[in-house]
């Protein structure tokens, strides 16, 4: 399986590199993986995840996803690497002026798919998360669960090779989060898409031996 | 509802912008024509010793235009009535030569002096008379109502602009979850605010055929109701489709300015 991320000797900071985040973290991920990545509160785990999205530039080290060096990414790669992504969001997100469909085709509109593409992704998206019936209704006329819900239908709008998602059941109940935990290992087996999802603590539901990678002291550990 | 108060808001100190531009541009028209008058009223008296043609003093000043010569027979006949004709032939001869000359635009005080200098450098010129004392009180008064409306028009245009910042704020702000989102999965930058764009775009063709309706408006309906005679004889001055093109395209390049600030002040929000 081929590497779609990996960091080495990776350091990320905020105030302007004075305040160290993550710390010389060294790590990858193969394609198809699902990965959890897991610590306290302020450890640095969303800190991570901005870095692979390329909302934070590292102080030091190297990070690539999907064959993009992150490191003075210009913004036209930036872009290319985001269209790249499928991400979800613990608050979901959504654009709440915009439709539940208009909302899910995002990315798909974003890097110009015909119309008759976006129908028949949508209808296959809906069906998948459930929301056939929503696809007119706005975000802020939805539960916390249906939001999260489109926020994943979003995220696998274009097919990704790399999910990342941060806290994605961090604000719903038990019941809506194990549908959102279900959507995304469907994702990652049937469609083989690389997950990495960020969580204070790991669900229950699941029983297959993923990857995990726990920070702590600005480190990144993996958990054998 | 919230909508068109948004548009409002915007179109409004648009409005008022636009509004200044043209009050000028049909100043500007209007103060052209009472220019030309008093250009075409003026002329001075050039005083002499031999007869000129308009090259001669055209070469000692460019700004002289036409020469008109003032007939002496007519002089000699007025300041010599009862004087027998041998008399009156002398009186000719010694003589020296009167003309009245045309300026070709309407000169400030220090202009006129300067013509005078030039003029009397030659030795031709025995006497320059500018009459710059009535000349300049029009030309001051004028000066004056000029200077007044042009600082009224600059500070309508000034709180106008702090206006059209405050509402960029407001659409920014209004904007800002949509454009971070768009920019996280990849939006470049004119898809993103395409919509911002595309509102201010409208909002400039609003305004335009406001104030263009305003002006016409007050060119076809007002002034002939009016009946002041000064604006009905200039009433082709107050508007033409020109102005039109030109506030568009003054309305264009203030809210394409106006929406690009806000996109490069909203670019890296997610950082």
């Amino acid at each position: 399986m081929s590497t779609v991320i990996s960091a080495k000797n990776l350091t990320l900071a905020y105030e302007n590199g004075k305040k160290e985040i993550i710390k010389n973290a060294s790590f990858s991920i193969k394609k198809g993986e699902f990965i959890f990545i897991t610590g306290p509160s302020g450890s640095g785990k969303s800190t991570l995840l901005k870095a692979l999205y390329g909302a934070l530039e590292p102080k030091s080290g190297s990070v690539v996803v999907g064959g993009y060096n992150l490191v003075n990414i210009n913004s036209k790669k930036l872009q290319k690497l985001r269209r790249f992504l499928g991400i979800i969001f613990q608050d979901y997100r959504l654009i709440n002026e915009w439709s539940v469909e208009k909302n899910i085709l995002l990315p798909l509109i974003i890097s110009g798919y015909s119309t008759k593409i976006q129908q028949t992704q949508l209808e296959r998206l809906l069906r998948h998360v459930k929301l056939s019936d929503y696809a007119d209704r706005y975000p802020l006329e939805l539960s916390g669960g249906e939001q999260q819900r489109v926020g994943v239908a979003r995220a696998l709008a274009k097919n990704p090779a790399v999910i990342l998602a941060d806290e994605p059941t961090g604000n719903l109940d038990d019941y809506s989060s194990n549908v959102i935990w279900d959507l995304m290992e469907n994702a990652c087996q049937q469609l083989n898409t690389t997950v990495l999802v960020v969580t204070h603590k790991i669900p229950t539901i699941f029983s297959l031996p993923y990857r995990h990678f726990i920070i702590e002291g600005g480190g990144v550990y993996e958990v054998h | 509802m919230k909508s068109i108060k948004n548009h409002l808001m915007f179109i409004l100190p648009l409005m008022a912008i636009l509004l200044g531009i043209e009050f000028y541009l049909v100043f500007d028209r209007t103060t052209d024509s009472y220019e030309n008058g008093l250009k075409d009223g003026y002329s001075m008296l050039v005083v002499t010793t031999k007869p000129v043609k308009l090259e001669d003093l055209k070469s000692l000043n460019s700004h002289i235009a036409i020469i008109e010569s003032i007939k002496r027979e007519n002089i000699v006949s007025q300041i010599a009535k009862n004087v027998d004709k041998e008399s009156q032939k002398q009186i000719l001869s010694s003589l020296p030569y009167f003309y009245e000359v045309h300026l070709d635009k309407y000169m400030a005080i220090r202009g006129l002096e300067k013509i005078k200098n030039d003029l009397e450098a030659s030795k031709i010129v025995k006497k320059v008379e500018t009459f710059g004392s009535s000349y300049s009180s029009s030309y001051r008064l004028f000066s004056f109502i000029k200077f007044l409306l042009k600082l009224f028009i600059g500070f309508m245009g000034v709180v106008s602009v702090f206006l059209i910042i405050k509402q960029m704020e407001i659409w920014k702000y209004a904007h800002r979850q949509r454009m971070r989102v768009m920019e996280i999965f990849g939006a470049p930058l004119m898809l993103r605010s395409g919509i911002l764009f595309r509102m201010a775009i409208v909002d400039a063709f609003f305004a335009t055929l406001l104030t263009s309706g305003i002006f016409l408006y007050i060119k076809f309906v007002w002034v002939s109701k009016s009946g002041i005679d000064i604006l009905m004889q200039k009433q082709d001055e107050l508007f033409d489709l020109n102005d039109m093109g030109i506030l568009l395209i003054v309305a264009l390049v203030i809210v394409i300015v106006a929406v690009y600030s806000v996109v490069i002040s909203n670019k890296g929000v997610e950082n």
